[in-house]
């Protein structure tokens, strides 16, 4: 049951894009064509499990026993460049056409925002609650909302996995939208990256009931 | 030692040197870690690979068929591509990548650029009024597009979108190439849904800008500036370059001579000057002539 709402909670009512509003670089940059917003999804999901998997028990087995917290995100930083070097150089060994196809798309997610708010979200709050539930007041209506974090281990690789595949959905769901304004007579004013912002901005406003429910 | 006091409280050097050794400890791990994966997945590659690319035009306009120029110096140095798919790296330097592959240079290799064959746009006629979505392709699908020509230029712009070198632009209802910016990439020549762009050597200075086959009653009726297949231009060339072949003058520019005779004397201007530069001198000295 708890999985069930971290999924939920990763994919829709706290989507990194959408809801907590990281990642929009690339959510904005890389959303011109649908193939190109999958695989950078994909890269982003990647690089979010890696994530969770390896900064999870550096965080909780080597920094918070020795009273280090405050250096969670210089650690982090590091780690995660350097893994997805270490990703980028195996995959471009053994598997050339996956290196193709995401390849480029690695680099750019080093340092992204989402990724490093995955490592501060995920596993960053997971010395404070042990419980997993996390109480927030929410920006516009004021009422308590149940967020959902990492507990352990394994929770937190697949919030890290399902954060990524909220990114993903909503980058590719934009992508489409972006393909489909393209082809359509917007006001001069409006056309091209204008409407892109305003479709964002509809797409946070629906993904923001989820949070209501 | 006020010195060492830091917001009322005595610095923790323990805490900092412990906080220190374990960045730099994470980060050497790391550093090493890197090092030995890199030294173990090395791929090894064709330096060939490097150099051929750096001789390429490097516009990455795809026109070749590879993703992007290095793709393409990929394929040449396996052998996969000839060097003439490429239409628009000079001449010095297709010589220089033959000298790294060891090859010949083979084929034409005069430059070329593109023309539109069409020059009706406002003065043709429209089939129907089209009110969708402005691009050609898009026109195209429905009945062919909305000009009475088969193959009448609808100059909605889906070529110039093509255009990476932004020498394409659409005015008077038709597109025009500038033909300095032009680099032959091909880009246009396959998006136009109605086949109107061709190739023309760089050294032209006429062409042909109508694509019609029908006959001379046909296009009268659909446009104003459509060839009516008159022969005039066949019989006043000196050179014998130009024959017309199903109603369209076809120019044979290896024996063109550059007399401009074939277009001064077209009675529907649809020969034209590729360079506008050729032009305005006689255009401006008739009004004054005529007073």
């Amino acid at each position: 049951m708890d999985i069930f709402a971290i999924i939920v909670a990763a994919l829709f009512a706290d989507n990194f894009v959408l809801s907590r509003f990281l990642g929009i670089c690339p959510f904005l940059g890389v959303s011109k064509k649908v193939n190109s917003a999958v695989g950078m999804g994909i890269a982003v999901t990647a690089v979010m499990v890696i994530t969770c998997a390896v900064c999870y028990p550096l965080y909780v087995y080597l920094l918070v026993p020795l009273g280090l917290e405050y250096l969670e995100i210089l650690v982090f930083i590091l780690v995660i460049a350097s893994l997805v070097q270490i990703l980028e150089m195996v995959l471009k060994k053994f598997s050339p056409g996956l290196y193709s196809a995401m390849g480029i798309y690695l680099p750019l997610v080093t340092t992204n925002c989402a990724i490093l708010g995955v490592a501060e979200l995920v596993i960053g709050t997971v010395a404070e609650n042990t419980e997993g539930a996390f109480h927030m007041v929410d920006v516009i209506f004021g009422h308590r909302v149940n967020m959902w974090y990492a507990y352990s281990y394994g929770s937190a690789v697949v919030s890290g996995l399902f954060y990524g595949i909220g990114f993903t959905l909503a980058i590719v769901l934009l992508a489409g939208l972006r393909q489909k304004a393209d082809k359509l007579h917007v006001a001069k004013a409006l056309k091209g990256f204008p409407i892109t912002m305003l479709a964002a901005c509809f797409m946070a406003m629906a993904f923001y009931v989820f949070t209501l429910v | 030692m006020t010195a060492l006091y830091l917001i009322g409280q005595a610095i923790n050097w323990a805490g900092i040197a412990i906080a220190a050794a374990i960045v730099v400890i994470v980060s050497l791990v790391l550093g090493v870690m890197i090092l030995l994966i890199n030294k173990y997945t090395q791929v090894k590659e064709d330096p060939r690979i490097k150099e051929v690319e750096h001789c390429l035009a490097g516009a990455n306009c795809g026109a070749c068929g590879y993703p992007g120029c290095s793709g393409f110096a990929k394929a040449l140095v396996e052998g996969k591509a000839k060097l003439d798919s490429c239409g628009q790296t000079p001449t010095d330097k297709r010589i220089e990548i033959s000298n790294i592959l060891g090859i010949a240079v083979e084929g034409n290799t005069e430059p070329t650029i593109a023309v539109v064959g069409c020059n009706g746009g406002v003065r043709c006629r429209d089939k129907y009024d089209y009110q969708g979505y402005g691009d050609c392709v898009s026109q195209n699908l429905l009945a062919g597009g909305r000009k009475a020509c088969e193959v009448g230029c609808m100059g909605a712009g889906s070529c110039a979108d093509a255009c990476p070198y932004h020498a394409i632009e659409c005015a008077d209802g038709y597109a025009h190439v500038d033909p300095d910016l032009c680099r032959s990439c091909g880009l246009c020549i396959q998006t136009c849904p109605k086949k109107l762009i061709k190739r023309i050597p760089a050294s032209a200075k006429v062409y042909v800008a109508c694509s019609t086959q029908c006959r001379g009653k046909d296009v009268m009726n659909s446009c104003q500036a459509g060839c009516i297949a008159c022969g005039k231009c066949e019989r006043s060339c000196p050179a014998g370059a130009i024959h017309l072949v199903n109603n369209v003058p076809i120019i044979d520019y290896s024996k063109c001579i550059h007399c401009y005779k074939c277009l001064e004397g077209c009675p529907r201007k649809c020969i034209k000057y590729v360079h506008h530069e050729d032009e305005p001198q006689p255009v401006q000295a008739e009004p004054a002539e005529q007073k």
